[in-house]
């Protein structure tokens, strides 16, 4: 859309309020989603919470496709479509709300750098674990990734996405790169949020940000996954501000689901 | 050998044979004068000359009529129908008759040698076209190679690349050598589409194999088909329930088609019926699609006083699905525009959200015909015979159906709010293959939700209501 069209049509959003029936769609949850995109929708989840906006979670097969950009998860409000934690948040603060407002340019900034490392690092070691290391590929990756389709379009389905996922790794200088390489660099990750949140309940002192959830889909999702080597999980655990951060948030705003 | 590309269009020979003239027999003159059509003759030889690589044992069973022919007339008769035959196995470019009293040793004195003289058709031939469409423009590269084996085989492969969107097919097609008509097709393709009446892009890759064969009157045709098809919005604003449709499923399907058809053409028939009844069966293939599609198709024509023709068709379907799974867009039948209910837009008929038109599970479209020629007649016997002014009465309607309620609620909804039209209008026949029409339409009984087209409506194809 051009920029005249994406105002108009982000003022036209910030007119309506938020109405009951807005809905969140993600993979199915027992067989077919994946570590990254339980992480993005945990965070997404995680957000709209911490906004007081009620959303409905919805999973479906072809939640990837139906998406505008290919990606999980993406929330249907009223008559809009959007994906992705950062257009959401931008959606969300044309209807007024925001859990951002309350900090200066600096704190802003660091916000965003912060999310970016996580992007960058955590997003992607999930990725490299899934789809480039043979043994995750083969026993969790492609037979959760093709579990509703059927022979031989399961097959072709899953080679095709793990092609795409390794091309993008080659891309971005990963392709490289060992196990143990990514488990360092998770470990380099969790330090530098370890040291930022420090003995704080949340990045920014009181309030939660967009940036703590972010954090904590990627971090709970870590956790509670079963991968082929507990190792990633281990590498998280040994910062125990981290796990009591994970904990606490999940008992402020889900403690009505057992996710 | 290279490449070629030839002028020939691509399809042979096979399509459209026409009236055309015989070669007439070189017979000896006698020095007597002989009433030659009452003379008992007795075909001793029949030649095919100018094989290359068409094995002979497929061409026997062509010519095997005429050694049974007895008198003149009866050759010349049977030879006739011989070289249609030849011709319509699609492997010669031309086939020439030569019929001549025997020579030889063995020779009778009624005997007759019949030769056919024919030219094969190239190894490979090639055609190439541009075409332009709605902003787009494409490039079509068509190959065939007729008689790859030597038994009238076929193998043709299609390839078009376009700014937008390319599909490419492969065929092989193989027929019972002594029964054309009863033929075994494979074909592999992948082919794109997009329909902005449904803001939907679809892109289906399949296989396929057919069997076809004639059965007392009827035409009949198995296959199975096997397709992977990936949907997707067409545009930023399509509506979310086709937004809900994106994604790949496959689809495995068996299906059967019965053909009788006594026309004396296809395009604007002046007597005879069409009796067309599809069945497909999805899932028990394999693949993620399950349901039953029934669809038929009826027309019956007949001339009239003054040199109009009446005709009648009648068109139904119905897509049943089994399990809980909803039906495919992909699947479900749509209605409306010039090629069915004229008046209406294309496909832009029935449950629609938000402007994209769903299609629907169940349908019934019936049209009424009355053709004559252009009012006073003008060229006649040349070019205007090629245009027909029609009046036309067109009904139908197109939901769908909520199982579980049973026959007569599905029935009672079919007969709910039907839209229909008329109108007038005038239609050019293409060759043997397709139709143009230009009418005036008046659309009535339409639902909120449909789009028209009320006032001129054109319209191009192959298949019309």
């Amino acid at each position: 859309m051009s920029l005249a069209a994406e105002a108009f049509v982000s003022q036209l959003a910030a007119a309506e309020p938020w109405p009951e029936n807005a809905t969140l769609y993600q993979p199915l949850k027992e067989d077919q989603i994946l570590l990254s995109d339980h992480a993005s929708s945990l965070a997404v989840q995680a957000y709209l919470r911490m906004c007081g906006l009620p959303v409905q979670v919805l999973c479906r097969v072809n939640s990837e496709f139906m998406s505008p950009s290919g990606k999980i998860p993406f929330i249907h409000v009223g008559n809009q479509v959007v994906s992705e934690l950062g257009p959401i948040v931008q959606f969300t603060k044309a209807k007024g709300h925001s859990l951002s407002d309350g900090l200066d340019d600096v704190q802003r900034a660091e916000m965003k750098a912060y999310m970016e490392l996580v992007n960058n690092m955590l997003l992607t070691a999930e990725l490299y674990i899934q789809w480039c290391d043979d043994a995750t590929a083969a026993e969790i990756s492609r037979p959760r990734y093709s579990s509703p389709y059927s022979w031989p379009l399961s097959k072709i389905l899953a080679y095709q996405k793990q092609w795409e996922v390794r091309r993008k790794m080659n891309a971005i200088g990963w392709g490289g790169k060992t196990l143990q390489q990514v488990y360092e660099d998770v470990s380099q990750c969790c330090q530098a949020l370890s040291q930022r949140l420090g003995m704080q309940p949340y990045f920014f002192n009181k309030q939660p940000t967009e940036l703590d959830a972010l954090v904590f889909g990627h971090l709970f999702t870590i956790l509670t996954t079963r991968l082929t080597s507990s190792e990633l999980a281990e590498r998280v655990k040994s910062y125990s501000n981290l796990l009591s951060f994970c904990r606490r948030i999940e008992q402020t705003y889900f403690e009505d689901k057992s996710s | 050998c290279g490449l070629s590309l030839d002028p020939l269009p691509m399809q042979g020979p096979e399509l459209g044979i026409q009236a055309d003239d015989i070669e007439a027999p070189e017979v000896e003159q006698e020095p007597k004068q002989e009433v030659l059509e009452n003379k008992n003759v007795v075909v001793q030889r029949v030649h095919i000359d100018g094989l290359g690589r068409t094995k002979e044992d497929l061409l026997t069973y062509e010519i095997a009529e005429v050694f049974r022919a007895n008198n003149l007339i009866d050759v010349m008769r049977k030879s006739h129908e011989a070289r249609q035959k030849l011709l319509r196995l699609g492997i010669f470019r031309k086939v020439e008759v030569n019929i001549d009293t025997s020579r030889g040793e063995d020779a009778l004195p009624n005997g007759l040698d019949v030769t056919f003289e024919v030219t094969e058709l190239r190894r490979m031939t090639g055609s190439y076209n541009t075409m332009v469409g709605n902003n787009e423009g494409s490039m079509v590269l068509g190959l065939r190679l007729p008689n790859v084996f030597g038994r009238a085989e076929k193998l043709t492969f299609q390839f078009s690349y376009g700014t937008k969107e390319t599909s490419y097919g492969l065929s092989f097609f193989k027929p019972q050598p002594g029964h054309f008509e009863r033929n075994v097709s494979f074909n592999m393709y992948k082919v794109t589409g997009q329909f902005p009446w449904s803001s939907l892009r679809e892109t289906d890759r399949g296989v396929s194999a057919e069997l076809s064969f004639p059965m007392w009157k009827t035409n009949q045709t198995l296959k199975w088909e096997g397709v992977w098809r990936e949907l997707g919005c067409l545009g930023q604003n399509a509506s979310f329930a086709i937004r809900n449709e994106s994604g790949h499923s496959l689809k495995s399907s068996l299906s059967h088609a019965m053909v009788v058809d006594t026309r004396n053409s296809s395009i604007l028939p002046r007597k005879g019926g069409l009796l067309k009844i599809h069945q497909e069966l999805a899932g028990y293939t394999g693949g993620d699609a399950r349901f039953l599609k029934e669809d038929f198709e009826i027309q019956l024509n007949k001339t009239l006083y003054w040199d109009s023709v009446l005709s009648a068709s009648l068109w139904g379907g119905l897509l049943l699905p089994f399990g809980d799974a909803p039906t495919c867009i992909a699947d479900r039948f749509y209605l409306g525009g010039p090629t069915s209910i004229r008046g209406f837009s294309m496909y832009s008929m029935g449950p629609q959200s938000d402007g994209d038109y769903l299609g629907g599970e169940a349908y019934w479209a019936g049209g009424l015909h009355l053709y004559t020629p252009l009012p006073f007649r003008p060229g006649r016997g040349g070019f205007g015979d090629l245009f027909r002014t029609h009046f036309f009465l067109n009904a139908g309607n197109l939901c769908n159906l909520h199982y579980g309620e049973g026959p007569q609620a599905h029935l009672k909804k079919l007969a709910e709010c039907i839209r229909w039209s008329y109108g007038l209008g005038i239609v050019l026949r293409l060759g043997n293959i397709a139709r143009l029409e230009l009418n005036y339409c008046i659309p009535m009984g339409v639902q909120s939700g449909d789009r028209i087209c009320d006032g001129i409506q054109f319209g191009a194809g192959i298949r019309f209501l």
